[in-house]
Parts: C-alpha cells; structure tokens; sequence
C-alpha cells in the first residue's frame, strides 16, 4: 500500500454493467412473486395452518426447537427429524404429544401445558400432510435429479 | 481518514474478533454436547447452537462492516459523509449484540433459524444497517469514474442484505392461509439471498485488499471481476433452492436452482488465482499475514466448489441433505473462506507481517479446519446412506456417526484454539498500531488519481 494507487478507468463497460444489474433486480423481483404465490402445489386441506398451527408455530420458535430437530432436513442434528412424526405408524399423535411434554432421557421437558402441546402437535400435523421425508425410493435419472424431485405431488 | 471514524472501524474489528472468539468456544461446547450428552449443562444445545450460529454471523458481519469503512474513504477519495453515524451504528450493534446474547441465555427465543433472537430485537439492526447504507451512498456518491467491481458488490451486498432481512421476518405479520411447503420455501429464499447478501460483501472486500496488495486496479475493472459479480449476483438471487430439493415446493424452482448452483465457484477460483499471479509477480519477497490468507481462502474455496457442486446435484444432494455434509460446506464456507479472507482483511488494516507465533496460529488454524470439515463429510456420509437406504432409528445411526463426531470436537477444539493465537496477536496489533491516511488534494478536486501514505506509528513485525 506504500505506493501510489491509481483508480484505472479500463475494463467493462457502465451500460453492461447496469444492464446485468437491472436485469438481474427484474428477475429477482419476478422471482419474489413467483415464489410466493407459485412456489408450492400442495391442495391437502389439512396441510394449511390452522389457527392452532400458528400458535404450534410459535411455540416451536420460542422454544428453539429447531436447534436439535429438522423439518425436511432443515434444522439441527442433535434430535431426529420431525416431518412425518405425527404421520409415521410407529409413532403418531400421542408419541409425540407425549415427548413434548415428558421429553426423554436426551430432551428436556420443556414445561408445556396440555393445551400448548396439542398446538405444536397441530403444526407438526400440517407439515406432515405435506409431504414425506426422507426420500427413500432411489429414482435416478441420467441427468442427476431424481423423480420425486420433478413430480412431487405423485 | 479522520482520526474518530478509523477509531470506530477498527472498533467495528475489535467487537468482529471479540464475537469470533464467543462464537467458536459456542461452537466447540456444541461439538462436545454432541459427544459427551449433557456436558456443561449450564449452556445446553439448545442455547449454544444459536450462540454459536449468532455470534459467528455477527463476526463476518462486523468484519465486513469495519473493513467497508476502514476502506471507503480511500476508494472514494473523500471523508466518510457522516462519520458520527459510524459511532452510532457500532454502539446501536453492540448494545443489540448484548442484547441477543443475554435473551439467549435466559432461554428467550421466538425467531427463527441463524436469528433466533426475539425479533423485536431486529428493528436496532435495521436501524444499524440504514445507517451504513446512507453512509455509503452518501460518500461514493461523490466519487468520480466508474465503479470497480467491489464497489458494486458492496452495494448490492448492503441493499439485499436488508431486502432479505426484511422478507425472512414477513411470517410475523402472515397469519393466514400458509402452509409448511411454502413457509419452508420463502425463509430459505430469504436465507439464501441473506448468505449471498454477506457473502457480496466478504468477496468485495477480497478484491479490496488484493488490489491493495499488488497495487494493480485493473483485475477489479476487468471483465473476468464483473463476470464474477453477475455469476455472485445470479447466485444471490437464485442459488438457494438446492437447500430444499427435499421440500415439495414447485418443479420449477428447484430446476432452475439446479442449472444456477454449477455456476458461480468456478469463477471466483480462476479470479483468484489470476489475482495471485499478480501479486506473486509484483512481491516475491517474505508474504504478509494477509497474502497467506488470501492463500488459504483461494484452497478453501477449491475444496468448497467441489463440495457445493456435488451436493447441488439432486441425486446426490438425497443422500447429503440433512445431514453434517451440510454443516462441512457451511463450516467451509463461512470459516474455510469468509473468516479466512476476513482476517486477511483484519492484518492488512493492522499492518501486519507475519510472526512465528502468527505462522504457527495459522497452520493450527488451517489443519484443525482441514480435519474438521473431513470428519463432518464422513458423519455426514455415514448419516445419509443409513438415512436413505435403511429404516435404522436415530439413535442407531447416530451411535454410526460417533467416530467421526469425535473427530468433529477434537479437531473443533484444534480450530479454535488457533482462532485464539490469531485473534489475540490481531486485537494486540490493532489496539497498538494507528494508522493515518492521507488523502491527496487533488483526488478531492475530481481527479481520478488517489494517493494513499499509510503512515505506521508503530513498526514492529506482527
């Protein structure tokens, strides 16, 4: 840095460079709108938020669940996945209801009343009636994606 | 640069470093919760994961923010318009840092993911962040010429970061007619732009200090820079779908994220490696803490572009997703080549060359990261092909992943404790050393010549 620097007016041009930007901001706003109102398929009725589902919501936020747990992979590791939870034979509405109220050996009850459980229990609900995760059918296709991927709602 | 506006950007780095050194020893308690069930209860994982996660996003960002206006002035040829507002905002950040960190302790959550914090909590950072963006409009707004490629990345780093803050805190005032799908898919657009917004203003700030370096100013005019920009840009705007190829969002969007996603590493390899090039043929003398930074980074970012390009591919992604691959290309992004070149930035603003104790901090520092972003690759591969391919419970397949979580703690513990070697010679070089810089009179006059005299009072090595 000890000697002089010059500002070099060389390289691309202004009006490329505005072009790209601008172009860029219009289809980053077209894309804004799309995901919003274009972004997902899914018709299940019991997939939108109740209004018990929005206060699930909320109570899964305000305890930081999502620091151990993931909803279709996204969250943390430390717990197991939570999307289909309420869905899966195995487990189902009362296991998880009782886990958020009792907790287990690694997870801490959390000190919910009956009421506040059955409103994570409905958010959970929701996002079971989503979808399935994780992908188990290995459907590849040559150019690397996978059917599930390209025909969700099938 | 007046004297009170270089003060409160080194303070900017200075609170950077501070929340660096919290953030990682978060992160290393975190790493052994995940071995040891229960250890230092006094600090769950529940607490130190968005500790952690906070307090290193804190680091890139106030880095980037102290180096912004540390360097402005000097781009632009001009004083910082309204260097009061840059004490403002450092206050305004500090006193809402404390904050964050206190509601997390107490167990006071409520927002969601990276910013778990209370969110009324965000409203002193958008005030900080239009502040910043007032300030830096204001100043390169006199400045003469076209703008370099980081000026442009700046810029738009700033404005989408405060975009996408915005949007990613949209479901507080939507009460009606959602559903997961698309909840899952708005806050990962967000995020996604959000990751690309700081990571505009980490490359910008590259590009600064490798121009600083090699004294050439044509690589951030060139083409190869603003092609690198779009590719940045594209990414931003993008890029981020290939973190829910899972979530049953529309056909569309994960395609396009797909084609978008083999794209932009590629250039900012070549980009820097061109860069290096320079700076080789212009200083083959003893390399500077920063030339070895941007060293690492330019290898970080070679080892993340293959990491990133397999995982976008959908057929591999299936087996990546939710799993400790994720974290290796976030831990290789934010600490292998954000922190990375973020310190390079750090030494430059401190002056500094480089030390025994500095070296040996360094390669501390680079080994541990090496082993800890292999051991989380094998948890992670470990964790998706028992996820995929078995209907082993969780807890069986996590008892699989146990050697490579150790791993994961120990070498966690290596990075960190390089961490602490380079952040306390950087705070001890930053607090000694002041720095003035001269702005010559006819830059301010329009012409588009700037002469910049760093003038050291204190020329000890670092």
């Amino acid at each position: 840095m000890n000697a002089p620097f010059r500002d070099a007016h060389v390289g691309f041009g202004a009006i490329h460079r505005r072009v790209i930007f601008f172009g860029l901001v219009a289809l980053f706003v077209l894309q804004t709108g799309m995901t919003w109102t274009l972004s997902t398929d899914v018709d299940d009725p019991d997939a939108h938020f109740s209004t018990a589902a929005y206060r699930g919501r909320a109570l899964y936020q305000a305890f930081n669940c999502t620091a151990c747990h993931q909803l279709y992979g996204l969250g943390g590791y430390m717990g197991p996945d939570l999307t289909n939870v309420t869905s899966d034979p195995d487990k189902g509405r009362a296991f998880a209801k009782g886990l958020i109220l009792h907790g287990t050996t690694r997870m801490p009850a959390l000190g919910l009343t009956d009421t506040q459980a059955d409103d994570i229990v409905a958010y959970l609900e929701a996002v079971a009636a989503t979808g399935t995760y994780p992908v188990r059918s290995l459907d590849l296709t040559p150019w690397g994606t996978y059917t599930q991927m390209t025909h969700a709602q099938e | 640069m007046h004297r009170s506006e270089g003060l409160a950007a080194r303070g900017f780095l200075v609170f950077a470093l501070g929340a660096l050194v919290c953030g990682a020893l978060f992160g290393v308690i975190g790493s052994w919760q995940h071995v040891i069930p229960g250890v230092v209860d006094a600090v769950p994982f529940v607490k130190s994961r968005p500790l952690h996660v906070s307090l290193v996003v804190a680091w890139i960002f106030m880095a980037a923010i102290g180096g912004i206006y540390h360097y402005l002035p000097q781009i632009a040829g001009v004083p910082l318009h309204a260097p009061r507002l840059v004490w403002v905002h450092l206050v305004l950040f500090m006193l809402t840092g404390l904050a964050v960190i206190t509601s997390y302790f107490m167990g006071r959550f409520g927002g969601r993911e990276y910013w778990e914090f209370p969110p009324v909590l965000g409203i002193p950072i958008v005030i900080g962040w239009l502040l910043l963006l007032y300030n830096f409009f204001a100043t390169v707004r006199g400045r003469q010429g076209p703008w370099p490629a980081y000026l442009w990345m700046w810029a738009t780093g700033l404005v989408f970061f405060l975009f996408t803050y915005l949007e990613a805190h949209l479901w507080l005032i939507q009460r009606t007619g959602d559903n997961a799908v698309r909840d899952l898919t708005v806050q990962w657009k967000a995020y996604g732009a959000l990751t690309g917004s700081w990571n505009m203003l980490v490359y910008g700030t590259s590009m600064v200090v490798m121009e600083r370096i090699s004294g050439n100013a044509r690589p951030a005019r060139s083409r190869a820079a603003f092609l690198l920009y779009a590719l940045g840009f594209t990414n931003l705007l993008f890029g981020w779908a290939h973190h829910i190829y899972p979530v049953p969002s529309a056909t569309w969007l994960r395609m396009l994220a797909y084609g978008i996603s083999m794209t932009e590493w590629i250039v900012l390899a070549r980009i820097i490696h061109q860069w290096r090039a320079t700076m080789d043929a212009a200083h083959s003398g003893p390399r500077s803490m920063s030339h070895r930074f941007l060293f690492a980074s330019e290898v970080w970012v070679l080892l993340n572009l293959a990491l990133a390009l397999l995982i976008s591919i959908p057929a591999i992604n299936l087996f990546t997703h939710g799993t400790h691959i994720t974290v290796a290309h976030a831990m290789g992004s934010t600490i292998g080549i954000n922190t990375t070149i973020l310190f390079a930035s750090v030494c430059f603003i401190a002056n500094g060359h480089a030390t025994r104790t500095m070296r040996i901090g360094f390669a501390l520092f680079n080994g541990a990261l090496a082993l800890f972003w292999l051991s989380l690759i094998g948890a992670g591969a470990v964790k998706g092909w028992y996820t995929v391919m078995t209907d082993l419970p969780f807890q069986t397949i996590m008892q699989q992943l146990r050697p490579f979580l150790i791993g994961f703690a120990v070498s966690g513990f290596g990075v960190f404790a390089g961490l602490m070697v380079l952040t306390g010679l950087a705070l001890r070089r930053l607090n000694a050393r002041e720095e003035k810089v001269v702005v010559s009179p006819e830059r301010s006059k329009g012409s588009a010549e700037v002469r910049i005299s760093p003038v050291s009072l204190d020329e000890g090595p670092m």
